[in-house]
């Protein structure tokens, strides 16, 4: 593991050249799997996430069945090569949390009740990790949820928001979040109800506030880039059509 | 005409007394629930979702896969996330309960009804109206229940329109299974054109370029066979 | 090999699927000794020691080798380990669940396992560092991402694809410098199913469903063959699984081709 940096910020640049309120290059494709109900691939800076939806499907075991709404699953996953050292393969004590956080981010979202008795699985599968997995993950699996056809209030967006050499940063790259001041990953809806909030490390009330702020133009950018993904993945076709009829 | 398509959460209509299927009322706007193409009415605004699961309702005709056979019913496979019940008595005879495996294996396919959805969402078929049978030649496949009703197009035309310019039989069921019957060709044309109707379902006009693909199609097929009956002459 | 798909095929399907058999063709349009369309992508994750995504039709993975010291087994003191891993994650098909790997992953990865390892197509006393001590150990994971059929041959192709750009990390770990991983060989596992008495490459998720039996052979740049695995409950005839063998070695030499890209 890379030592910690003296400075994470110099004149008004981070390490990687962002300033302070970037969010690092996100690329989307939806829809690359053809077994699942829905999926997305999503790359956010060095993170390569896949995620997808099966669903509403039977739900086994029987007793865990609502009469009255599906319920939401949610798996989270790390490929054992995703990061420097080998992660033995199945769930650790972190991928059981963040599956659990990840799902109630998308329980309020997703609108149950017309598919009693069944599940709606998400699967995240996190293939190459930097900082901000759960973050990409939650955007890509919003993507795969709207992609399977599953009914929704709205869109769930989600960026990490920080505080390095005390000062407040938008999504933390990996040497910010391995030896920042705080991490405060966030999730949101369009109109801006948060649904996911975690946060380790220590900020005032007052800089938490003003993260807080950070972190919803950051998830404002982060929806118009998924809404952009899902307008196109039609519009593309439809432009494409009266050339060849194949 | 062109229809817009929007994501879950954009707002439809300002007017929430138009609030139609695949939307939901927030505040007093009308917003899409599902990603999916604008339908604005004159008196509801929905939106038709892309993709997504087949929900049965009753009345709905449906192709099931017999997947299991129990004390007196049959399971049956809907595509949907609820599977069906086909009890021994809506089986258009009588028969006695150990004959049960002699009528209905699993495999077989069926044409059947949906005669009724509880709020257990307990799916109750039946075989037991005309034209619902057991289906035992032709081909199935498979298209999105939320595409489906473009197969069969306003008021049946394109379905008609499949059977008569391809020259098969074709039934189309609400659960997004379509079987085809007729001769092998016949119905590897007629799965071809499903598939185009699948990939472009989200687009108007399809009618006229269906016909276009079909004719096309149809060419083709006509110069491969003359060539090869010209090698023959060879 | 059935890498477990449980629903119910629709008997009409099934007889589709025999007639065109009778007629020599299958339902994409192939031939019994044609595969699907090959993509190999190496180098894709760079957390990884050797990387590569792989596309066979619909088929695809991604394999990530990791190679760390270790201790050696005892009855081989000098010699380094190979440790295959399948992942048959629920991402990958509604019929996957998650948990432990189940007999069919299982058997996946140590038929993919067996055909690297007895091929010698990695040299293991090159991986020694010190006698009895420290060797190196090179762990292959092989994560499923689509599973559209015969996942067999796609993971064996992902894994010799990723070990061919595999580096051994010996500066992270203080050492010396960091090498290529020595490969000498191209050992590629090769499916064939019975079906209506033919034999067919490169199963599609429907011809693994109604498969009566399959043989996967692996085998080497030489033609030799390096690991078998016959799987399913019918029999095979002496001259089926010699016509198999012929049919993988040919196969498996086509596919090499594709490795002089790599």
């Amino acid at each position: 593991m890379s030592e910690k940096p003296e400075h994470f910020i110099i004149d008004g640049k981070r390490l990687d050249g962002r300033s302070r309120d970037e969010l690092r290059p996100i690329k989307i494709e939806l829809s690359p799997l053809d077994r699942a109900d829905g999926s997305c691939y999503l790359e956010w800076g060095r993170n390569k996430v896949m995620a997808a939806v099966y669903g509403p499907r039977e739900l086994h075991p029987r007793h865990r069945q609502n009469m009255t709404g599906a319920v939401v699953q949610c798996r989270y996953n790390m490929a054992s090569f995703s990061v420097d050292e080998r992660i033995r393969p199945g769930p650790s004590r972190r991928s059981v949390e963040i599956s659990k956080v990840i799902r109630q981010a998308f329980e309020h979202v997703v609108f149950t009740k017309f598919f009693p008795k069944t599940a709606i699985d998400i699967y995240i599968e996190v293939l190459r990790a930097d900082a901000g997995t759960r973050t990409a993950g939650i955007n890509a699996a919003s993507l795969a949820l709207a992609d399977a056809g599953i009914p929704m209030r709205g869109l769930v967006s989600a960026c990490a928001v920080g505080k390095v050499d005390g000062e407040i940063v938008l999504d933390l790259m990996k040497e910010e979040d391995n030896f920042g001041e705080a991490d405060v990953p966030i999730a949101m809806t369009a109109d801006n109800r948060i649904t996911l909030l975690q946060m380790d490390g220590r900020m005032t009330t007052e800089e938490f506030y003003t993260a807080l702020e950070l972190a919803k133009t950051g998830c404002t950018t982060v929806y118009e880039l998924q809404r952009q993904a899902l307008i196109e993945k039609y519009g593309d076709e439809y432009r494409a059509e009266g050339g060849s009829d194949e | 005409m062109e229809r817009k398509i929007v994501v879950p959460g954009d707002v439809v209509s300002d007017n929430v007394k138009m609030s139609g299927s695949g939307t939901y009322i927030r505040g007093d706007e009308v917003c899409a629930s599902v990603y999916g193409l604008v339908n604005a009415g004159v008196r509801y605004v929905s939106v038709i979702p892309l993709s997504g699961k087949y929900i049965p309702q009753a009345n709905d005709r449906v192709i099931g896969i017999i997947i299991e056979t129990t004390h007196s019913n049959w399971i049956v496979d809907i595509n949907s996330p609820y599977d069906g019940l086909l009890h021994v008595s809506q089986y258009p005879r009588r028969i006695e309960l150990e004959d049960m495996k002699k009528y209905l294996k699993v495999g077989d396919c069926v044409l059947v009804l949906v005669k009724e959805v509880d709020a257990a969402m307990k799916v109750e078929l039946t075989m037991r109206d005309k034209e619902l049978r057991r289906l035992t030649d032709g081909r199935i496949t498979t298209i999105g229940p939320t595409k489906m009703p473009r197969v069969i197009g306003r008021s049946g035309s394109m379905i008609r329109l499949l059977k008569s310019m391809i020259g098969c039989g074709m039934f189309v069921g609400q659960n997004g299974r379509v079987w085809i019957s007729g001769s092998g060709n016949r119905i590897d044309l007629a799965i071809q054109a499903i598939r185009y109707i699948e990939a472009n379902a989200h687009t108007p006009g399809l009618t006229d370029r269906v016909q276009a693909f079909l004719k096309a199609k149809e060419k083709t097929m006509q110069s491969r066979m003359h060539e090869s009956r010209d090698n023959e002459e060879w | 090999m059935s890498s477990g798909d449980n629903t119910v095929m629709a008997e009409v399907q099934r007889d589709h699927l025999f007639n065109l058999v009778l007629k020599g063709e299958r339902a994409d349009g192939r031939a019994f000794d044609e595969f699907r369309e090959i993509t190999i992508e190496t180098r894709a994750i760079d957390t990884a020691d050797g990387s590569a995504m792989v596309t066979l039709g619909d088929t695809r993975l991604l394999v990530g080798i990791k190679v760390q010291p270790g201790e050696p087994f005892p009855d081989t003191p000098d010699k380094g380990v190979i440790i295959v891993n399948i992942e048959l994650i629920p991402l990958a098909s509604p019929d996957y669940e998650a948990g432990p790997p189940r007999e069919g992953a299982i058997e996946i990865a140590r038929v993919v396992d067996r055909g690297i390892r007895e091929s010698e197509s990695i040299d293991l006393t090159k991986l020694c560092i010190t006698e009895g001590e420290k060797v190196w150990i090179i762990f292959v994971d092989i994560h499923v991402l689509n599973n559209g059929g015969n996942i067999i041959d796609a993971a064996s192709m992902g894994a010799i694809a990723a070990l061919l750009t595999t580096t051994i990390p010996a500066a992270r770990h203080d050492l010396g410098e960091d090498t290529p991983l020595p490969v000498r060989d191209i050992p590629l596992a090769v499916t064939t199913i019975e079906f209506g008495g033919e034999m067919m490459l490169d199963p599609s998720l429907d011809e693994e469903k109604i498969a009566s039996t399959s043989l996967i052979v692996a085998t080497n740049t030489d033609g030799s063959i390096s690991g078998m695995q016959k799987t399913g409950a019918e029999p095979l005839t002496i001259d089926q699984v010699m016509r198999v063998v012929g049919m993988a070695q040919t196969a498996a030499s086509e596919i090499r081709k594709k490795f002089m890209e790599v």
